[in-house]
């Protein structure tokens, strides 16, 4: 216990707490920027697929066979398929970007599928009549649909942004020095490993946490909103 | 630019890769089962365990729930050796997912429990129904119905998460895909086939389980959307 003590105030550095914290600000920053890109996507996909007509049926059988596809593909093999792809087209790209790109493609395929059951939340009639008042398909969108899908949309996808914080720390396996490649390096430098990764553990749940918190707050008074 | 894949060099690694599919569906099942009798406890000691059952299982579901995956399975394979207990790659993954997989699902069954009706047990009282047939012809093919097709979910993406296994040098699906790339370095071509093989996998287990779900408890489900 004694000993326990001594390691951690030996480990209470100021140089490790500026890369836990550096560490812990690139696993939001990777979650966040990827499930931004994936969520806008995501976006235009779910708009692909609502769309009617002939023209556009191969496009939305494109968009059925995405979203199929990459929800069953675990984010591991996505991120190496990503990696070596950019490595194969020689591209020099930053691991970070790597991460947010692999990110983005799982991200979109999950989050057309939210923003799909908010479109299907809104009667087909409303989007019927607004076609019948010549609205264009942005208009639709601005003035009838996104102002009462929005709510069905927003507690899901915050959900799944808040699994990719947890889901980012397979980026570490590509060399991305977020938290859990800060677990490793900590280890690596002969810490105790309880050390090493609990404080990762401790330093993910202190990110997680209160978000679950708020994200659970923010669902009640959405579902509070729309019993009236 | 010009990159020319050549996907016949690891045609022949197919069978090898296989093989790998089934050992991670084998991992997916232990962690899913050890996963639901943890989450059977977890969902009971919260529905009707005492203050510090509940209190217990709480911390258990917040913990595991907030905290990532492969950071859980890193703990437990470095930190359980310096208190005595020494694991091979898979047990600490398949004790890791377990873990991480029976926080998920004592909520899961706790929603399942608590979707009971009221109405439907005093039914079962006023037909004459004994305690335990009430449970038995009553609660349990409710929960059952009810969780079913959340379950699949979580069976799915439990299969999803085994890929972690290749961190640690478990030999499922990735880990194989690892060991191929280091023979043949045809890397776009290996994760490409590796992740259609994942995606043939998953279909099938979903093919497989709503099948069985229409069969068995005549469970309203879809495989896709």
């Amino acid at each position: 216990m004694i000993r326990l003590f001594h390691e951690i105030v030996a480990f209470a550095t100021w140089y490790n707490a500026v890369f836990l914290v550096e560490a812990g600000a690139r696993t939001l920053l990777l979650s966040a920027s990827g499930c931004l890109c994936g969520f806008l996507l995501g976006f235009l996909l779910a708009v692909l697929r609502h769309t009617v007509g002939r023209t556009l049926l191969p496009l939305r059988i494109l968009g059925v066979l995405y979203t199929e596809v990459f929800r069953r593909i675990p984010f591991l093999v996505t991120l190496f398929l990503v990696f070596y792809a950019f490595q194969a087209l020689n591209m020099d790209v930053p691991l970070f970007w790597i991460a947010v790109v692999s990110t983005c493609v799982i991200g979109t395929a999950y989050l057309s599928e939210v923003v799909r059951a908010g479109f299907a939340a809104v009667p087909r009639a409303e989007w019927d009549a607004a076609t019948t008042m010549n609205f264009s398909l942005f208009q639709t969108l601005h003035h009838v649909v996104v102002p009462q899908a929005w709510r069905t949309i927003v507690p899901p996808a915050f959900a799944f942004f808040l699994s990719f914080i947890k889901d980012s720390a397979l980026a570490s396996q590509i060399g991305v020095v977020e938290l859990a490649y800060a677990g490793k390096v900590f280890n690596n430098r002969g810490l105790p490993p309880s050390i090493a990764f609990g404080s990762v553990l401790l330093a993910y749940f202190v990110i997680s946490y209160p978000l679950a918190k708020a994200g659970a707050r923010v669902e009640g008074r959405l579902a509070l909103s729309r019993a009236h | 630019m010009g990159y020319t894949p050549h996907f016949g060099q690891i045609a022949r690694y197919l069978p090898y890769l296989c093989g790998g599919a089934l050992i991670s569906l084998l991992l997916a099942a232990l962690a899913f089962f050890g996963g639901m009798v943890l989450g059977l406890l977890g969902a009971m000691a919260k529905t009707s365990g005492g203050p510090w059952l509940r209190r217990v299982a709480g911390a258990y579901v917040t913990f595991f729930t907030n905290t990532p995956a492969l950071v859980q399975v890193y703990f437990i394979y470095f930190v359980l050796p310096d208190w005595g207990i020494v694991l091979s790659s898979f047990s600490a993954v398949l004790l890791g997912l377990t873990l991480n997989a029976g926080a998920y699902l004592t909520e899961v069954q706790r929603a399942g429990f608590l979707s009971v009706h009221r109405n439907e047990v005093e039914a079962a009282e006023t037909l004459g129904m004994g305690r335990w047939q009430t449970v038995w012809y009553v609660i349990v093919p409710h929960i059952v119905r009810t969780l079913y097709p959340p379950l699949t979910g979580q069976f799915i993406l439990i299969t999803l998460g085994t890929s972690m296994g290749a961190v640690f040098g478990v030999e499922e699906l990735t880990g194989r895909a690892f060991s191929v790339n280091a023979d043949t370095f045809r890397s776009v071509e290996i994760f490409t086939v590796v992740g259609a093989l994942y995606v043939v996998v998953t279909i099938a287990a979903s093919l497989l389980l709503a099948a069985v779900g229409r069969g068995l408890f005549r469970a309203r489900m879809g495989v896709f959307g």
